[in-house]
């Protein structure tokens, strides 16, 4: 039933397209086609979101198409469904590549599934695969021990620059020695590990890193074995309510009130549950939302397409994923992985002509690009650029607690300030 | 590892209270009862209930968090969890009971777990709340050793208790017909003994076990609908590990795996201290089949 829907819009585009755009690029469009090749859970757990992350790469294919095509051609958007399990995705993802000629793949959602198919199917065969969901730290080390051949890119900011910002911000405060207690799941354990580096680095100490399981009576071990330490600060990163119980033990037995606090505990929950007075000298981080003309020009678009607002997790990413795949294509002069690779970080990243999302951006750079001029994609997440092991970040707050217990903003990092800072480690 | 010795035997408080009302239920009654974690979120929840209904203030007593409004709500609490406990019994446990396999209580003890469960998230929602927001600050008693009030408090409360039942048990009539049931049911029957009115007894005084135990996990820590839960897998190793329907070796049990718990810290990573409950029962059971102190019953 979707299918149909999707195949009568698409069948709509066209029809637009070849009347607005006089002649040459439908013209060319009928003569040739490239395949997209997209991998994620239209069914089983994610099911309730893959549907429209699904949408997202559709509708930055049809703009391409409209804008006169990739490469002069048209796109064929190839969406097919991992039902959330790692063995189908592979399969799936086997069968774009080998059988229908696919040289980029989006996707996966799940990183258990993003994972295989990167391994097995993206870097053996040569074809570059951008996720625009997978958030798991592994990723990052297999990026970094040279294993992905620089084919895996993901636009979904990772918790990496996050530590980064955490140890910097520790350093500003002129703490020596901090001790980390944190959520041992792999959020916690990549938040852990990008801060004791980047502290480590500029000269700090890490003093104990403890990890903690959730829904625990009580964390008194672990609090104590981070106070044994006695460091300067206490780096939390946790969940609210486990966190109000680790932070409660820990100022009860006498620990610093000098807190940092990782994203997850800018809640009104966990401040009355710990209490504004002990948290004055407390600071947290939190991924702060982009706005520009390319985030208002996709959410116009994408309202004007499905007549709601683009809600929901993955969305702007999964656009961004397409619209860069299609783009380095372009920039590449050729439809193939390896090419494509290479020409993703020429088409992202400051320096260029600014091109936003819709038709209108992309026929820009097409022309640009016809012109051999450079082009610097800010798309439906704001400004990207994709570091050595194809991670991005984003804009960062820093955030405080008011005497009467509200949630501030002390500060915020742009995109620019926060590569500055990963680059400068 | 003086501090990570106080920590394991307030933790062990807190476990300890639990497994008594736990062992209790399970040793004469003859099933797992799963249920009786969420007695305690019920009996917690009710307290804070009684609390709000009333906005009774938190007065506190001396060096503690709480005062005499948290003891009358708590008794109120008691009350309710008995009722709630009786209710359900009458509902449901008392018309499998002798008709049905004991792992068919079981799973009923399961069911009634994610009622009352979803019934408390339904009525005070699902994020953690507290009876007070004040902070305790931990009391210095020796060079590298703090301890709340609270936890002092829990600690001997729980100390209180379990004589105070283990002398019920073993001094009072119905405590004697509570052993002998436990032996054996039919053949306390033969005795004349009211089968009916000791399951009474025994949901009355586990539901309070309960409730306080509840309570005192919240002033301790927090209150969450899922807390109950949460306790369940230490509460059973506790009362397993004392053997269970053993009151005194439910108390010790608590304790020894409050004690594994905060020790186990110091020589593996904090990451791995769930296990330890689990590899200390399968230790004591292999050496010891009914635990460190032998059950009064088989538990069959």
């Amino acid at each position: 039933m979707q299918k149909n829907i999707y195949s009568a819009l698409a069948a709509v585009t066209l029809a637009v397209t070849g009347g607005s755009f006089a002649g040459t690029a439908s013209a060319q469009s009928s003569d040739c086609t490239y395949p997209l090749g997209a991998v994620l859970s239209l069914s089983g757990s994610m099911a309730a979101i893959g549907g429209a992350i699904g949408d997202a790469g559709q509708l930055a294919v049809d703009q391409m198409n409209e804008a006169g095509g990739m490469l002069g051609c048209e796109v064929e958007y190839r969406l097919r469904d991992d039902q959330g399990q790692p063995n189908v995705g592979i399969d799936a993802a086997m069968s774009l590549v080998s059988i229908e000629g696919v040289e980029v793949l989006l996707g996966a959602i799940q990183s258990g599934i993003t994972m295989p198919v990167l391994t097995s199917v993206a870097v053996p065969e040569g074809v570059t695969q951008i996720s625009c969901c997978s958030t798991a730290p592994n990723f990052t080390e297999l990026a970094a021990s040279g294993d992905t051949q620089g084919y895996w890119f993901r636009t979904l900011p990772t918790v990496r620059p996050q530590g980064f910002v955490m140890a910097d911000i520790a350093r500003e405060r002129g703490y020596e020695s901090v001790a980390v207690i944190y959520v041992n799941s792999d959020y916690g354990v990549a938040m852990t590990e990008a801060f004791n580096d980047a502290f480590t680095a500029a000269g700090g100490t890490v003093t104990e890193m403890v990890p903690y399981n959730q829904e625990q009576a009580s964390y008194r071990a672990e609090v104590s074995t981070a106070l044994a330490t006695e460091p300067d600060a206490l780096f939390l990163v946790a969940f609210p309510a486990d966190g109000a119980t680790a932070l409660r033990e820990w100022l009860s037995f006498g620990g610093t009130q000098n807190i940092l606090l990782s994203n997850a505990l800018r809640a009104t929950e966990f401040i009355d549950a710990v209490g504004a007075e002990y948290l004055q000298n407390a600071a947290g981080i939190d991924n702060a939302q982009f706005d520009g003309p390319s985030v208002d020009a996709f959410n116009a678009a994408w309202e004007e397409r499905f007549g709601s607002a683009p809600e929901g997790p993955g969305l702007h990413t999964m656009y961004d994923a397409a619209a860069i795949a299609m783009l380095a294509a372009q920039k590449a002069g050729v439809y193939e992985g390896a090419a494509i690779r290479d020409a993703v970080r020429e088409v992202t990243g400051p320096g260029g002509e600014v091109i936003n999302p819709g038709p209108e951006g992309f026929a820009r750079a097409i022309e640009v690009l016809a012109e051999g001029g450079d082009i610097s994609y800010v798309g439906a997440t704001g400004p990207i650029e994709f570091d050595d092991y194809g991670d991005v970040s984003g804009p960062y707050l820093i955030w405080g607690v008011s005497e009467d217990g509200e949630l501030t903003q002390v500060d915020t990092w742009d995109v620019e300030r926060v590569n500055e800072l990963m680059q400068g480690q | 590892m003086p501090q990570a010795l106080a920590d394991g035997l307030l933790t062990g408080a807190i476990y300890a209270l639990g497994a008594i009302g736990l062992t209790l239920t399970m040793g004469i009654l003859r099933f797992a009862n799963f249920a009786h974690a969420e007695m305690m979120t019920w009996g917690a929840y009710m307290a804070l209930g009684v609390l709000t209904v009333f906005s009774l203030p938190s007065a506190p007593l001396g060096p503690l968090t709480f005062g005499w409004p948290l003891i009358g709500a708590t008794v109120i609490a008691i009350l309710l969890t008995i009722g709630l406990a009786l209710l359900i019994d009458k509902l449901i446990f008392a018309r499998l009971r002798g008709r049905v396999n004991h792992l068919t209580l079981v799973f009923a003890s399961f069911g009634v777990a994610l009622l009352v469960r979803n019934l408390i998230s339904l009525i005070f929602g699902g994020e953690a709340t507290y009876y007070t927001n004040t902070l305790q600050m931990a009391i210095r008693i020796a060079p590298g050793l703090r301890v709340m009030p609270d936890q002092v408090f829990i600690f001997c409360l729980s100390i209180v208790l379990v004589i105070a039942i283990h002398l019920f048990l073993q001094k009072t009539r119905l405590g004697l017909a509570m052993r002998a049931v436990s032996e054996s049911p039919t053949l306390a029957e033969i005795n004349g003994i009211s089968l009916s009115r000791v399951v009474k007894w025994v949901w009355i005084i586990g539901g309070a076990l309960a409730a306080i135990a509840g309570v005192l996990y919240g002033v301790s820590v927090q209150l969450r609908p899922e807390f109950g839960f949460q306790l369940l897998l230490p509460l059973f190793a506790a009362a397993i590990i004392g053997g269970v329907g053993n009151v005194v070796g439910a108390v010790l049990g608590g304790f020894f795996i409050g004690i594994v718990e905060s020790m186990s810290v110091l020589v593996i990573p904090a990451g791995y201290k769930l296990a330890m409950p689990f590899i200390v029962m399968l230790l004591v059971l292999y050496v010891r089949p009914t635990g460190l102190f032998s059950g009064t019953s088989g538990g069959k």
